[in-house]
């Protein structure tokens, strides 16, 4: 299933995601991407995940090594480091909180329109 | 599909890589070597799977992947730059080069207004500050002349300069770290 992701949720939660693909296999950046689409993420491109790898590295949260690649230039592969692997077990619970919070609140029944949301008041007429 | 990148798919990708590179010209130098790099990597083994055109589509831009880069190196807040700093440098000695030839050529000029044969020394001070004595020799009209280099206080002020307009100070180890928090 292939769906648009609003690119602002997503931003907030790809350090989480590409921590959590990581630590179940060492990947390098085209590879995770690939790993990111298929999920259904088809709208991660790789101009949001190298940045996001850059990002992490700099951290201390993944280390990198180069492994040579018979298909062309050297690969860069990522694993997280122990710094990593505390900031996604905490990245997951603060996830697991949040999305409990609106998965409460976005499962109460929504107005269908304007009017029923309107707060209810007299008019007073002209 | 699975192709091996031609020679222009290459091109295609070396013009990406290189663009990006243009554009992260303030982070350390081998940084923008690993990025360039791990671009190449990527994009050759996107165009086995998608083709060159597709693979620097993916992307999302240059410019954008450039900002990203910067942001994840450099942090979100506001940035010194190296490039505008190497600008204002480069383009200020130029122009102030040429204003300082043009201030020593016109006190040889007025001399020569007052007498086209001209003959023996004369000394003037420079521009206040910034520029050192000129000493001209006048032979029938022909002139020569030694000195009218920047003073010390002139480069000081170049240096100034060049902290204020690439806001360097946010390099220091110090700055970046709080910026990055």
């Amino acid at each position: 299933m292939s769906l648009h992701h609003d690119p602002q949720l997503l931003k907030g939660v790809i350090s989480l995601l590409l921590l959590r693909l990581l630590a179940e296999r060492e990947s390098y950046g085209y590879e995770l991407v690939q790993r990111v689409q298929a999920l259904g993420l088809t709208d991660v491109l790789e101009g949001t995940v190298y940045p996001a790898l850059a990002r992490l590295e700099r951290e201390g949260r993944v280390s990198a090594r180069l492994v040579a690649s018979t298909s062309g230039p050297a690969r860069k592969y990522y694993r997280p480091t122990q710094s990593g692997y505390d900031a996604l077990s905490e990245g997951i619970a603060h996830w697991d909180q949040l999305a409990g919070i609106l998965r409460e609140l976005l499962s109460t029944p929504t107005p269908d329109s304007p009017e029923e949301s309107a707060p209810k008041s007299s008019t007073i007429g002209a | 599909m699975s192709n091996r990148p031609n020679v222009w798919d290459r091109l295609w990708i070396e013009k990406t890589v290189w663009t990006l590179d243009q554009q992260l010209y303030d982070l350390p130098r081998d940084r923008r070597i690993s990025h360039r790099r791990e671009l190449r990597t990527n994009l050759t083994e996107a165009t086995q799977a998608v083709g060159a055109r597709e693979a620097v589509r993916q992307l999302g831009g240059t410019q954008q992947l450039a900002a990203d880069y910067l942001d994840a190196e450099l942090g979100t807040g506001p940035r010194g730059s190296w490039l505008w700093a190497a600008v204002f440098v480069t383009m200020g000695l130029l122009l102030g080069t040429s204003w300082l030839h043009d201030a020593t050529w016109a006190f040889a000029q007025g001399v020569l207004a007052v007498d086209p044969e001209a003959t023996g020394t004369f000394t003037w001070s420079g521009i206040d500050y910034v520029q050192s004595t000129v000493n001209y020799t006048f032979t029938d009209g022909e002139v020569t002349w030694t000195g009218g280099a920047w003073t010390p206080l002139a480069y000081a002020l170049w240096l100034a300069g060049a902290i204020l307009v690439g806001r360097l100070w946010r390099f220091l180890p110090s700055y970046g770290a709080r910026a990055r928090t």
